[in-house]
């Protein structure tokens, strides 16, 4: 009986998991379309993705609930209960970067009919491809749960960090130039935050991975730290080692 | 295509359940003789019961051969829908999967796009097993970009209903060239109807004006319309003419040569928008068999395109390099660049990034077409990368005439980032 009701759980499980990659799936194909939409002023599809953001509620909604079911009716332990709880904070990474999909299109049809400059259409491009790049790897990572492929995502948000600083300095140079109107440009680096948003979002998917697959957090470091500082605080004869306590990085 | 393929499903879904009965129809004869065997009595010897074993024996092997039979047909279906490019799924009339080909195996447990396709076949087989037909189309940005088409049909036999079938179909290429058809002819009218139409006002105003000032000036603009038409006409022609030369003539063409001619021939732009083509990289030792005559008209056409889209005074370069079997002539600008939308399309006829830049451009939309054909009709190839605000290369590969490679380390390729190819 006991075995029955373990496989009927992960049965579960896997079904979360599929739909997780749905989820992800369907905010990977928006994200690719919106910088076309957006470079190309293309309001259907502008309109399409921005409907279909509800879907991704609904679904997220009902993944949610799922793993709530799991955790109180089947007290999963260890890894099965991390991999419960990563997907919990999974659907919600993954359902904040649908939100700001859809915010970059809502600030597409606010300037629509603007032209830009070729310059900030070519690094729209690029940022548009780097974070679809490495949202599609922090996916990827949790499908294998590959630790390794997550705890590169860090390093390659750096990428999309530059690009940010770049474009942004773009935006300051072509507005001095008359090139680009205030309000566009306000605009404009509004939808580059949210490209950058994206992209930490892939972070934080790489790092929950890291912890459904080892069990450690980027967080832990910080925890260790303040636990060292909290014990010399209480005075010299309490951790007089200086050595961080177990478990820390 | 889908009409065949529902064919063999409905056969191979018809072999499975004929399996399934003549499975049952064994079992029911096994129990009828062996409750006969049993109604005999177990004594030994008994006539009565050896004609029974007799026929039990003679029953199972014709049933045996049936289904072996059966299984041998549904292994051939199923090898033949395994063959089929198109992903084809099967299902039993609760909506529960029989059968899988390879094509749609990969969306089974697939991630981004792919996961998107697999929940679609759900969708669609559960509407089909309820009896409606149904198909739906998802334009994917992937990588790779494509256009599927999902379609789900119910299966019968007879009134009973069989389960669903569903057929994923990529229709990408067959989009493609619906769109460049469907452009096309837009596009040329375009081109041709406007100066001529312009042309036919022109006149009509010079008809009824007397002042000679006026008259002069639109009469002015009447030659520049001409003018228009004529070069859409030359281009037209020229493609023509490279399009019916199935064998150009092939002989050993200095590539230094060829970039030479073309840079003069494109002077007179290139001079007015103060942009300095950069000719150092191309390598005198680098000969391609090649029409000569067709290849300068497609190097000078990448080279006015570079021009026409760069900022005035920036710079062009024009680089060669060449690997045993191949040399490349590339062509770098730092001008507004292309966006990725159109990279794939821009050698299509007549097709316009920006319509209303082209009419102050003056080209004739035909410039890359020709480029492409030419390198076609040399079994060599042309292909794009580009950025918007950075720039573009192209890049002409052709067959090497020499057969001899770089000497030294070949010259790096230029910041490009691969996009498109068109060829």
């Amino acid at each position: 009986m006991a075995v029955e009701i373990r496989k009927g759980f992960h049965q579960a499980l896997d079904d979360v998991g599929h739909d997780i990659m749905r989820l992800a799936g369907m905010v990977t194909e928006a994200l690719g379309k919106a910088t076309e939409a957006l470079l190309g002023g293309n309001l259907r599809v502008a309109e399409e993705i921005i409907a279909n953001d509800d879907v991704l509620d609904a679904l997220t909604l009902d993944i949610e609930e799922r793993c709530y079911q799991l955790l109180t009716l089947q007290q999963p332990m260890a890894r099965d209960l991390r991999e419960v709880v990563t997907a919990l904070r999974l659907v919600a990474e993954i359902e904040r970067s649908g939100d700001l999909v859809a915010n970059i299109m809502k600030a597409a049809r606010r300037m629509y009919g603007t032209e830009f400059d070729p310059r900030l259409r070519g690094l729209i491009e690029r940022l548009g491809e780097q974070v679809h790049r490495l949202f599609c790897m922090a996916i990827d990572a949790y499908a294998e749960r590959d630790d390794s492929l997550a705890a590169a995502i860090d390093d390659m948000d750096d990428v999309i960090d530059d690009l940010h600083v770049q474009y942004i300095q773009a935006i300051f140079e072509t507005h001095g130039q008359g090139a680009t109107a205030l309000q566009s440009s306000v605009q404009l680096a509004m939808v580059g935050r949210f490209y950058e948003r994206i992209g930490d979002h892939a972070v934080n998917i790489g790092e929950r991975v890291v912890y459904m697959v080892t069990g450690w957090l980027p967080e832990h470091v910080g925890a260790a730290r303040h636990a060292v500082r909290s014990v010399e605080d209480l005075g010299p004869d309490l951790g007089a080692d200086g050595r961080p306590p177990p478990g820390g990085g | 295509m889908e009409v065949l393929l529902v064919v063999l499903a409905a056969v191979l879904a018809a072999v499975v359940v004929r399996s399934a009965t003549a499975q049952h129809h064994l079992h029911h004869r096994i129990d009828q003789l062996v409750r006969r065997v049993a109604a005999t009595g177990p004594g030994p010897g008994t006539g009565g019961s050896e004609g029974s074993i007799a026929e039990l024996e003679r029953a199972t092997e014709e049933v045996t051969a049936q289904l072996e039979a059966a299984r041998s047909t549904a292994d051939r279906m199923a090898a033949a829908l395994a063959a089929i490019p198109q992903g084809v799924v099967l299902c039993d009339e609760r909506g529960h999967e029989v059968f899988r080909n390879q094509a749609a195996a990969a969306y089974a447990s697939g991630r981004h796009a792919e996961a998107l396709v697999e929940q679609a076949i759900r969708e669609l087989t559960s509407a089909a097993t309820e009896g409606r037909p149904h198909s739906r189309t998802l334009e994917l940005y992937g990588p790779p970009r494509r256009v599927l088409l999902v379609s789900a049909f119910p299966l019968h036999e007879g009134d009973h209903a069989m389960g669903a079938l569903v057929v994923v179909d990529d229709v990408s290429e067959r989009r493609r060239l619906e769109a460049m058809r469907r452009d096309f002819v837009a596009n040329i009218s375009h081109e041709l109807k406007t100066p001529v139409g312009a042309m036919g006002l022109l006149a009509e105003t010079i008809a009824s004006e007397d002042d000679f000032a006026v008259t002069r000036r639109l009469a002015q603009r009447m030659t520049g319309e001409a003018l228009r038409v004529g070069r859409v006409i030359d281009d037209l022609l020229d493609l023509s003419r490279i399009e019916a030369e199935e064998a150009p003539r092939r002989e050993p063409v200095g590539v230094g040569t060829v970039v030479q001619e073309a840079v003069d021939r494109v002077r007179p732009l290139s001079s007015a928008r103060h942009i300095v083509i950069d000719t150092d990289q191309v390598r005198g030792g680098h000969w391609v068999r090649a029409d000569q005559r067709q290849l300068v008209s497609a190097v000078a056409n990448l080279l006015e395109n570079a021009c026409k889209y760069s900022d005035k005074g920036s710079t062009v370069e024009v680089r060669s390099r060449a690997d045993a079997t191949s040399v490349e002539i590339s062509v770098h600008d730092h001008g507004i660049g292309i966006p990725g939308r159109d990279l794939e399309r821009v050698f299509e006829r007549f097709y316009r990034v920006d319509r209303a830049r082209s009419r102050e451009t003056g080209g004739t939309g035909l410039g890359l077409a020709i480029v492409r054909h030419v390198a076609t009709n040399h079994q060599g190839e042309v292909s794009v990368t580009s950025r918007e605000g950075e720039g573009s290369v192209f890049r002409l590969r052709l067959p090497n005439g020499a057969g001899s490679a770089d000497d030294e380390a070949p010259v790096p390729r230029g910041a490009g980032h691969p996009v498109a190819t068109g060829g």
